[in-house]
């Protein structure tokens, strides 16, 4: 559905994007995550056609964004960044003036836009100027705007930022509905939203992608640095040795109940090593382990990894 | 083309929305039937060469204020993303909104005809010349609207617009002023064919040939191009974005 072919952007010196590749197929819903002036914002308005590349390119459906830049402009919905509305308008004739402007066919106008206002939760406010309507409000026109004339590619730009949690649970409610009809490129800072809405994960970090996966293979490759124990034996004596026996390793008692202790093992990268080290040294110590279980990576230990590595190498380079 | 409609079908109905319409086109309204009422005061023939030859004059200052929003706000919005990710050429865009600033002025200046019934029933009034007078202030409104909103869509400031237009337009309107235009002839240094270019440039000079009741084709050729030159170059300004964001 979506080809990305090293995709270049340039803003004057500083470079946006370098050189990216990826696709998306249809039916996937793609979440789109980095830091702030990472390049989700210039991706997302190359392929909707706002901005030009500098090298590289881009389809949609198999259209090249540049020379075919209508023909794709008609296959996609878009919300911005900014959920740019005109104030002055009424909600529904709003949407009509979209739904117009992207070609819905007069017979079909009226049923486009009554789905878009069932879909997004808006019947109750279409005869409203869209400035009395609330931050969450104007979010939701924004998305109806987006797929009222049914594109078959969505591209939302941080759809729930701003938004209360409600709001938020609502939107992500709806983005997975979208996602049952409409091949779906969203970018966010939340990462739980990934983890909810996204069938796959794309980071990126200084206008290049770092990971690329389904959020279970992210998690699953990156080894987490942390083991969970449970030791009975004297306290003090354990995390005595335990300190020994683990240089460079952080020991933390998190938890205590009847003569068993919970520790937490932080050992940076790899936890194999310190599971084998600190099993041999309670056995040898004649205490009992109870428990030993390397902790989960969350998608927030990838993110920040990857985030963060490329930034020190960036400094050290 | 459809898309011209429905573009200029939006911003003439956001103009009867925002109250900046209205305050701009009753403040206008005011201005132009409060100098022309000095026609109505003599005793002279029933004529409307007074208002029409304050008119040029009170759109110097009006325009601006009218187009540095067209562009400059869409960008200040956010809503010029939208626009320029819906599936129509930009110049269609460009099109839309020329067309509905300039209906919008044709009907502030339409509620005026009440100045020349009120002389028609007092005297005799010739209404051809009249008629041609209007006619050529909208195509003349047209030219003004066209460079307000080119300047318009080089920023997102509206007041940089407001400014630039401004200072344009005055000076549009004094290039084609003939007392200026007799000064330069008259000093003998300028070359003559300065003079020509400049006050050919000027849609002054078109506007009092129109007013004078003559629709001669060759003034409707210049205002077209006028237009479609500032016109263009509001697509080429817009479209050259893409590059830079």
């Amino acid at each position: 559905m979506i080809e990305v072919q090293q995709l270049e952007k340039n803003y004057g010196f500083a470079r946006a994007l370098k050189g990216i590749s990826f696709s998306v197929s249809k039916g996937e819903v793609i979440g789109f995550l980095g830091p702030n002036g990472a390049g989700k914002s210039t991706t997302m308005k190359v392929l909707t056609g706002y901005l030009l590349p500098s090298g590289g390119g881009a389809t949609v459906s198999g259209l090249d964004v540049v020379s075919h830049s209508l023909k794709v402009r008609r296959n996609i919905g878009y919300l911005p960044e900014t959920t740019p509305l005109y104030g002055e308008m009424r909600v529904d004739d709003y949407l009509r003036f979209v739904a117009e402007i992207r070609g819905v066919g007069f017979t079909k106008r009226k049923a486009a836009i009554a789905r878009a206002v069932e879909l997004c939760g808006l019947a109750r406010v279409t005869g409203k100027n869209i400035d009395e309507l609330s931050k969450g409000y104007r979010q939701r026109v924004g998305l109806a705007q987006a797929i009222v004339h049914e594109p078959p590619v969505l591209i939302l730009d941080e759809p729930t930022s701003g938004l209360d949690p409600n709001q938020i649970v609502e939107v992500r409610k709806l983005i997975r509905r979208l996602g049952e009809e409409h091949t779906v490129v969203l970018s966010t800072h939340y990462l739980q939203e990934v983890e909810k809405s996204c069938s796959r994960v794309i980071i990126i970090n200084q206008g290049e992608i770092v990971a690329d996966g389904t959020h279970d293979s992210l998690v699953s490759e990156r080894p987490a640095g942390a083991l969970r124990a449970r030791v009975r034996g004297p306290e003090e004596q354990v995390t005595a040795r335990c300190t020994e026996a683990l240089p460079g390793c952080r020991v933390e008692v998190v938890a205590r109940h009847d003569g068993a202790i919970d520790y937490v093992l932080e050992a940076g990268t790899d936890a194999a090593p310190v599971a084998e080290a600190f099993s041999r040294m309670v056995v040898q110590n004649g205490w009992d382990l109870l428990e030993l279980v390397r902790e989960k990576a969350t998608l927030e230990d990838v993110f920040r990894a990857l985030t963060q590595e490329a930034q020190r190498e960036a400094l050290h380079a | 083309m459809l898309d011209t409609v429905v573009i200029l079908r939006r911003e003439l109905k956001s103009y009867f929305l925002s109250p900046i319409a209205y305050v701009f086109g009753m403040l206008m309204l005011g201005v132009l039937l409060f100098f022309a009422s000095t026609s109505l005061q003599n005793n002279g023939p029933a004529s409307m060469q007074q208002f029409f030859a304050l008119l040029p004059l009170i759109l110097v200052i009006f325009v601006p204020g009218l187009t540095m929003r067209l562009w400059a706000e869409e960008q200040k919005l956010g809503t010029i993303q939208l626009l320029m990710t819906f599936p129509v050429r930009t110049i269609h865009l460009v099109l839309g909104k020329f067309l509905a600033a300039v209906i919008f002025l044709a009907f502030v200046l339409l509620l005026t005809i009440g100045l020349p019934l009120t002389i028609g029933a007092y005297g005799k009034l010739d209404w051809p010349p009249v008629l041609g007078a209007y006619l050529a202030t909208v195509m003349f409104a047209g030219s003004f609207v066209a460079v307000g909103m080119f300047w318009s869509s080089t920023t997102s400031d509206q007041i940089i617009a407001l400014l630039l237009s401004l200072v344009s337009l005055a000076l549009l309107y004094a290039l084609g002023y003939p007392v200026l235009i007799d000064l330069m002839t008259g000093s003998g240094w300028v070359p003559a064919w300065f003079v020509d270019l400049v006050n050919g440039i000027s849609p002054f000079k078109y506007f009092v040939s129109i007013s004078r009741g003559v629709i001669d084709s060759r003034d409707i050729i210049y205002f077209t191009c006028f237009c479609g030159f500032f016109l263009y170059a509001n697509a080429l300004v817009l479209n050259n974005r893409r590059h830079t964001g």
